[in-house]
């Protein structure tokens, strides 16, 4: 979902989008950054992403990853599904507080 | 098949996993550095922060693999690996399937041949055959139709495209070449169309061509390759058939056989010839000459039943118009024509599949045994796999890829070894069997040994499979090893019973058909077949009857007389053993009957020294002389089954009878019974001797009559100076069927005989595989009880007393499987006992000899494992540990 987002905000290549994802998480979620990798793999398996590779402005060969269209519409259902999920705890919660 | 593009592309994907991560560790390197890191150390940070590359590296790539297959394929491999580390278990396993499955597979190419096969015409699920019904003595049983009948049916019906009739001959085809007997069909003209087959080249036949003026005849393939060097003017030509000019206006496709079944058929005219036969009537117009097969194509939409209830009422109305031909035939017998063609022979032949099944569950268990000896021996490996990650389901996936890895090899195998035999097998049953020598492995018969490989592959390795997953995996790593043959044992005993029932139901089958067939070769034909030899000689119509033809066959038997070793030479119609039998009905003069209710028997026609010469001797009166001839008195002579059928406590010397069989000379009426003969089989397969009377062959001038010569020296020498004999007498005369008695005799068994050599290899089979897989038993079971029995002989048993103890093991399978298989023995020799043509030895005698052999097979079996636990030495034994 994570990677979903960041993607879909700019199209990124590997070592960027470890960053980003760090930089969001404001250094919270402590991840390996290899781990990174199977879970592209499997996203551009199932073609949520697309990837191809290009040339970094410092002259890096690169490999952008891409949200597609079927990527989008998944992200959408995760994001609300992880919504309700969340609001549900809340309620919980709360009840529990009263 | 997305997963083929995956396979297809790995590479690619795999190289940019790599790429991409090597970059992601440059990068970050380069960053690292850039903060004031050295290269060394930020290239060993980065690698820190990313974590284990080759880890993510495969896991990277494990995201496209196809779980599946790629197991699959890595089980495969595996398999293969394990089969040729152990050369002697996969030899032995794929053996025995591949003789268990070839064994299928041959008879199940012919049973696809000869029943699955459609008809080789299009549409061919719409042809029928077409016979009357006749009822005698309440039983109904088909019979030819006769040509009035069948033109009754075609102009009457309406729910037929096309009724064709057919029947056999053959034609001396003279001026091309040397002079050859041509087997030949005289049909309807309408055959092509209702078969929809286009002749090769020319026209098919034309209602015109029925005309009795018209001699046209259509060429077979072969014919016209071998006679006339493939001639492509050849349609329109004339050709001499018979010496009469015929022209040829088509030559037949290829692969067209018609009748089905009989191949040799080279010549198609039409019924033209029938129209203008040289008979008191033409016999298109005998409503009493019974001699014609006939096929139908149904019209579309329209059923079999429909078209049977539509000829039953033409057939109906013609009884009511001409009672005293068709009272006895008051219906009609109809069935699809592959059932027709096929036959008697299905059940036999379903028979010998179900036989050879058995044979493939005997292999399947001895497969299972192999396999749950070596599972045993696995147990630690299995233990070790599962100790380090694999789950249950993937070993017993594992041990069922070895298995059909085991069974596709000996499916393989087992097609080759059916490949090589199925002509041989087909060779055994040529002439008793129809299509069988189109049998051959072919697409149908490949799916069904690769199904067969998947069945077997269930069979032999469900043991194995459900032992290992019910197992306790880790314990065979905790105890050293020790041989654990306890709780397979008591299967693979199961096991070995089973094999032996089977065993016993398949020997007991073969002894049954065994006995059978030497009650057949036993039972006693008449007469001497040893030293005759029998032929035919295809005449013109102008010699084939009347004066003419008994001089041409005087001449003929007297140069015949002339060989030397020739002691004998005679003339008959029809020759016995040879297939052929006419049957004439009579009427008794002191029991007159209505025409329909006359009865009906064998007839034969033969010259006076006929019966010297095939060996049937004479009982009572007087056998035909020289002056039996077209002016005296008219006479026949009778078997002694006749004699004591129709003239049951009487002499039936003296008595008359007026046969219907008619000749254009008028001198029909009363025949006086002049002597009575031995009994002598026309067909060699009918198990009670049949009624039949002889005429002289000078009363009843018919044509085509047969030759039988004896000879006191070597028949293949006289059959080789035949040829210039008949030619001295007339060159275009073609001489044809030149067989030996004994040959007709044994072709005649050749269906018997099938059944047993097939039924009899499958029972030897199914012997060996049992006995091997008692003999596996028991040497496992000693050698796994070596400890137990050294420590016995340690304790003071002796030899003798171990010697028992194996033996009894082995006597309690052997009674086990012998006490269930003469359960299955019983029902199967039932249904055996339907196809035999002679009564077999008792039940009780065949169960107890077939049991014998079991048991003498099994005890040769046990011996020696028995002898090694004899003679284990304790202090070895004991050692070993």
């Amino acid at each position: 979902m994570m990677v979903l987002r960041t993607l879909q905000r700019a199209p990124l290549h590997g070592y960027a989008l470890a960053q980003q994802i760090k930089r969001f998480s404001k250094d919270l979620l402590q991840i390996e950054e290899g781990s990174l990798y199977p879970a592209l793999q499997r996203m551009l398996k199932d073609g949520w992403l697309k990837a191809h590779w290009d040339v970094s402005p410092s002259g890096r060969r690169i490999r952008v990853y891409q949200v597609t269209a079927a990527g989008a519409k998944h992200l959408d259902r995760e994001v609300s599904s992880f919504e309700r999920m969340l609001e549900g705890i809340r309620f919980v919660l709360e009840a529990e507080e009263t | 098949m997305n997963f083929i593009k995956q396979l297809i592309f790995r590479r690619k994907i795999d190289r940019d996993v790599d790429d991409e991560i090597r970059e992601h560790i440059a990068e970050k390197a380069a960053e690292l550095e850039a903060q004031g890191m050295s290269p060394a150390a930020a290239l060993l940070a980065a690698r820190r922060e990313f974590g284990n590359l080759a880890l993510t590296a495969e896991q990277s790539r494990e995201v496209w693999h196809y779980a599946p297959v790629e197991e699959l394929l890595a089980d495969l491999r595996y398999a293969l690996r394990q089969l040729r580390r152990a050369p002697a278990f996969a030899a032995a396993a794929i053996a025995t399937l591949a003789l268990g499955i070839g064994a299928n597979t041959a008879v199940f190419s012919v049973v696809n041949a000869v029943v699955l096969r459609p008809l080789p015409f299009p549409d061919s699920g719409r042809l029928i055959s077409v016979q009357a019904r006749r009822i005698e003595a309440g039983t109904p049983h088909p019979e030819d139709l006769s040509y009035p009948q069948f033109f009754e049916f075609r102009k009457r019906n309406t729910t037929l495209d096309s009724l064709v009739s057919y029947h056999n001959t053959s034609m001396a085809l003279s001026g091309a070449g040397e002079a050859v007997n041509v087997p030949a069909q005289i049909v309807s003209w309408n055959l092509f169309d209702a078969l929809r087959v286009q002749p090769l080249a020319g026209r098919a036949f034309q209602p015109d061509d029925e005309a009795a003026a018209s001699h046209t005849v259509i060429l077979g393939y072969r014919l016209w390759q071998g006679k006339f060097s493939a001639d492509p003017s050849i349609v329109g030509r004339t050709v001499s058939l018979n010496r009469e000019p015929y022209t040829v206006i088509g030559v037949a496709p290829r692969d067209f056989v018609f009748p089905l079944g009989n191949p040799d058929v080279q010549l198609w005219t039409t019924l033209a010839i029938d129209a203008r036969s040289n008979t008191k009537e033409p016999m298109t117009a005998q409503a009493g000459a019974r001699l014609l097969q006939a096929v139908a194509r149904l019209r579309p939409g329209v059923s079999i039943q429909r078209a049977t209830a539509e000829l039953d009422s033409i057939e109906a109305a013609l009884g009511r118009q001409d009672p005293d031909n068709y009272l006895q035939v008051p219906s009609t017998w109809t069935a699809p024509a592959i059932d027709s063609l096929v036959g008697d022979t299905r059940r036999p032949i379903l028979i010998l599949l179900g036989a050879v099944g058995l044979v493939l569950l005997v292999a399947c268990a001895n497969v299972a045994n192999l396999l749950l000896a070596r599972t045993a021996e696995r147990e630690r490996e299995f233990a070790v796999r599962a100790s380090i990650g694999a789950g249950r389901g993937r070993i017993v996936r594992q041990l069922l890829t070895e298995s059909f890895t085991l069974a596709l090899a000996g499916s393989a195998a087992g097609v080759m070894l059916a490949n090589a035999c199925v002509k041989a097998v087909a060779q055994l049953a040529a002439g008793s069997i129809p299509r069988i020598e189109e049998a051959s492995v072919d697409g149908h018969v490949l799916a069904f040994s690769i199904a067969l490989a998947f069945i077997t592959t269930v069979l032999f390795s469900l043991a194995p499979a459900v032992r290992l997953a019910r197992m306790e995996l880790i314990s065979p790593l905790k105890e050293a090893a020790r041989g654990n043959a306890a709780g397979g044992g008591k299967f693979r005993s199961a096991v070995v019973v089973f094999q032996i029932a089977l065993g016993l139901v398949l020997v007991s089958g073969a002894g049954l058909l065994a006995s059978s067939f030497v009650q057949l070769m036993r039972r006693d034909v008449g007469f001497r077949p040893g030293g005759l030899l029998t032929f035919s000689i295809g005449l013109p119509r102008s010699l084939s009857h009347g004066i003419a033809h008994l001089a041409f066959e005087s001449r003929v038997v007297d140069r015949l007389r002339a060989l030397p070793g020739v002691t004998d030479a005679a003339v008959a119609v029809p020759m016995p053993l040879a297939g052929d039998q006419i049957m004439v009905s009579f009427n008794i003069e002191e029991r007159p009957s209505a025409p329909s209710q006359h009865p009906v028997s064998d007839i034969a026609l033969v010259t006076p020294d006929y019966f010297r010469t095939v060996g049937i001797p004479l009982q009572e009166g007087r056998g035909f002389t020289e002056n039996d001839n077209a002016t005296s008195e008219p006479v026949l002579i009778v078997n002694r089954a006749f004699a004591d059928k129709f003239f049951p406590g009487e002499n039936a010397i003296g008595k008359r009878i007026e046969p219907g069989a008619t000749t254009d000379d008028a001198r029909n009426g009363m025949r006086q019974i002049v002597g009575i003969v031995g009994n002598a089989s026309q067909d060699a397969l009918s198990s009670a001797p049949a009624p039949i009377y002889y005429y002289a062959a000078k009363q009843l001038g018919w044509c085509c009559a047969s030759y039988v010569v004896r000879t006191a020296g070597s028949v293949a020498a006289l059959a080789s100076s035949l040829h210039s004999v008949v030619a001295s007498i007339d060159p275009s005369a073609p001489v044809y069927a030149v067989h030996p008695m004994e040959e007709n005799l044994s072709k005649a068994f050749s269906g018997p005989r099938f059944q047993l050599l097939l039924l009899g290899a499958f029972a030897a089979i199914a012997l060996l595989l049992s006995a091997v897989g008692l003999y596996g038993v028991l040497a496992y079971a000693v050698l796994s009880r070596t400890r137990e029995i050294g420590i016995r002989v340690a304790l003071g048993a002796n030899r003798a007393i171990v010697l028992r103890m194996v033996l009894r093991q082995a006597a309690l399978l052997v009674a086990a499987g012998v006490a269930i298989g003469a359960l299955g023995a019983t029902a199967g020799n039932r249904l055996i006992a339907t196809i035999v043509y002679a009564p077999a030895m008792p039940q009780a005698l065949l169960l107890s000899a077939a049991s014998l052999i079991l048991v003498v097979t099994a005890a040769a079996a046990a011996i020696v494992p028995a002898r090694r636990a004899a003679a284990v030495d304790p202090i070895q034994a004991l050692r070993a540990e």
